[in-house]
């Protein structure tokens, strides 16, 4: 059951990851990068890494491609042919391309198997949510106080580089 | 829950070590708090409020520099306070008040926002505070990158202008380049000291002790020397070296001047503290891959900033190359740093003495500025000297020291780090180094001549921006600049004492 389960998401995963390559409306494009990171995060849960599951469901799959298809439907690209690019251009990244999954195939291929460490020798750490709260809030507190200003200077410049002019408070002068 | 554990993480936490992070922090609070009082006068108050708020950091600083955390993790390991990251405290403090005084000239001339300008430049410093003493790479990386958000609103900040848009737009897409190079880095050294079958593997490997351990322990892994050449490609990226230079000029031309300055000065500084730390305290033992990567960028990074900058005639475009040229020449000393012991306080010594010739030199440009701020042409200094005869003093002592003209702050810089390479054998690239040193007094002088010896180059009145007269205070400020370049030149004594570490 779970070889079956394995071999399911994994080509999910792999099928919609080509997809995002291949199709040419950008709207599918980006849904089939949706279902491979489902296929990722389904990959991470029969792992355990339940937390890795989630965020990655979370903050991926639901907030950079929400942000993805909205920026799509808001260029509104439909009918539009994509500019060709220059022959050259096009032919060297598939070569690249190529090259790289054969010799990731390759090395399968020659290394056989990973190998798998004996039970007991992989420290079994962070997998559980309330380590990670845990750690956030003690070792790692500074870095978190850090990107509380780091959030907010984002969200002044956004308001400062978005305001329409004559808007603003503190001109002087 | 068990709370003994907790009250021992906590205890960890040891918050007095970041005083003076948190003091800016508080003030950068306390500047948005002043806008919702007084939001009819807060825009002429918020720039004394926060000038003298970071005058106050800098004596608690400098009362304090013997903190009683110095050498000793902070914060679990996430900070390492020392004498270097105290000197580089005071550096950043002197840097962000500067730019504080540029600002009140530049924005003057602008309709901009004021509050958020100060804020933002308070936060960046605060965040660059804590970069320079990072210890573990997930405090590297979220610093970094509070700076650099930070400075991707700062870069555009006048948007009305397109040169600063295009300034901010490609500063954002090549930094998250640079991130991106920089947290794929991380990402492959921890990945590899985690890995149980390597001797000496680690669980937290993101601590630079630890991965020291692990690298001496594993001295020629391939996955980490790939780690390590990306994490040092983006911290290149945000010091401006070969071959990740190219977003400087543009980018310093359409950043406000002010800005400008912050990025040449402060930015660049804590790039070069970070890489010192890096590469003394993180990859000691990977001697032979960082020694030779950093050595070629320093050769490259000097040939291609003197060359670039012999054919410029945008003065923010000129310091900007003129930059990438003394980040080639601080390379050579990080490259130097595990072999010789001068090389650390040489570095530091440097870094100083560019921060007083670039502000002197930043402060002329900031009066001289026009409505359009990315518009600063070489001819716009015909005859400054002249008409404007303090002013034209003040830059022709900044781009002497710049320029490394024996007398001065810069030419001791130049001395103490040669000296620091010539120790640590490299012989080759001090050649080149003599050789572009040669290469930048043509352009810094071609910007003298025209201050000094075209006056009759002047052009009609009114097809160039006046200067704006120069205030009671900024005068002094400028005067101490120049004077302090004169006085670290003849007697550097003192600070090249204090910084043999």
């Amino acid at each position: 059951m779970g070889q079956f389960l394995f071999s399911v998401f994994a080509c999910l995963t792999v099928v919609c990851a080509a997809g995002v390559v291949v199709c040419k409306n950008v709207v599918n494009a980006a849904m089939c990068l949706l279902l491979s990171l489902l296929g990722v995060a389904a990959l991470f849960v029969r792992l355990d890494a339940f937390l890795l599951a989630f965020l990655l469901l979370l903050v991926y799959a639901g907030a950079v491609v929400a942000l993805f298809l909205f920026i799509i439907m808001l260029l509104d690209t439909r009918g539009q042919q994509a500019p060709q690019a220059r022959r050259g251009l096009t032919v060297a990244p598939r070569i690249a391309a190529a090259a790289l999954v054969v010799a990731g195939l390759a090395s399968l291929f020659v290394k056989g198997r990973l190998a798998t460490p004996a039970v007991g020798t992989v420290p079994a750490l962070g997998a559980s949510l309330k380590l990670h709260a845990y750690l956030l809030f003690t070792t790692y507190l500074l870095p978190v106080e850090i990107i509380s200003f780091l959030l907010l200077i984002a969200m002044l410049g956004v308001i400062v580089l978005s305001k329409r002019e004559g808007e603003h408070s503190g001109y002087g002068n | 829950m068990d709370l003994s554990l907790l009250q021992h993480l906590a205890a960890g936490n040891t918050w007095g070590a970041i005083r003076p992070e948190l003091a800016l922090g508080c003030l950068a609070l306390g500047l948005l708090v002043l806008d919702l009082l007084f939001p009819k006068r807060a825009g002429g108050l918020v720039a004394c409020v926060s000038l003298a708020g970071q005058l106050a950091v800098l004596a608690d600083v400098l009362c304090h520099f013997h903190s009683v955390w110095l050498n000793q993790d902070t914060f679990n390991g996430l900070l390492h306070p020392s004498l270097a990251g105290q000197a580089m405290r005071v550096f950043l403090l002197l840097s962000s008040i500067l730019v504080v005084l540029l600002a009140r000239v530049t924005l003057a001339k602008h309709p901009a926002p004021r509050i958020e300008f100060y804020h933002i430049v308070l936060v960046v410093t605060a965040a660059l505070m804590l970069l320079v003493q990072s210890n573990h790479f997930v405090m590297l990386f979220l610093a970094l990158e509070t700076v650099t958000v930070g400075f991707y609103i700062l870069v555009s900040y006048f948007r009305t202008s397109t040169a600063s848009l295009e300034a901010g737009l490609k500063y954002l897409i090549l930094g998250a380049l640079s991130s991106a190079l920089l947290l794929f880095g991380i990402a492959i050294l921890y990945g590899v000291a985690g890995n149980p079958f390597l001797p000496g593997h680690s669980a937290d490997a993101m601590r630079y002790a630890e991965l020291a351990q692990f690298l001496t322990l594993n001295p020629h892994n391939f996955l980490a020397s790939v780690g390590i050449v990306l994490v040092l490609a983006g911290v290149a990226f945000k010091v401006g070296a070969f071959p990740f230079q190219i977003w400087i000029p543009d980018v310093y031309q359409g950043a406000p001047t002010p800005v400008t300055a912050f990025l040449a000065v402060a930015s660049k500084g804590a790039g070069f503290a970070v890489l010192l730390g890096l590469v003394l305290r993180a990859f000691p033992s990977y001697g032979w891959l960082v020694t030779p990567v950093i050595t070629a960028m320093a050769v490259a990074t000097i040939l291609f900033g003197n060359l670039a900058a012999l054919t410029q005639h945008n003065v923010k475009r000129l310091i900007g190359l003129s930059g990438v040229s003394h980040a080639g020449f601080l390379l050579l000393g990080v490259a130097a740093a595990p072999y010789a012991p001068l090389a650390v306080g040489a570095i530091y010594f440097y870094l100083l003495a560019y921060l007083i010739a670039s502000f002197t030199v930043f402060g002329v440009m900031a009066h001289l500025a026009g409505p359009e701020d990315s518009d600063q042409e070489l001819e716009h200094y015909a005859g400054l000297a002249k008409d404007h005869p303090f002013l034209g003093a003040v830059l022709a002592i900044g781009l002497g020291s710049l320029a490394g003209i024996p007398p001065l702050a810069g030419f001791m810089g130049k001395f103490f780090v040669f000296v620091a390479a010539y120790q640590a054998g490299m012989h080759g690239a001090l050649v080149v180094a003599i050789a572009g040193v040669v290469v930048s007094i043509y352009y810094y002088f071609g910007w003298i001549k025209a201050a000094y010896f075209e006056a009759w180059k002047a052009p009609a009145a009114g097809s160039v921006p006046v200067p704006t007269p120069v205030g009671k205070l900024f005068g002094l400020v400028l005067g101490v600049l120049a004077l302090g370049s004169i006085v670290l030149g003849f007697y550097p004594g003192p600070l090249g004492h204090w910084l043999q570490w």
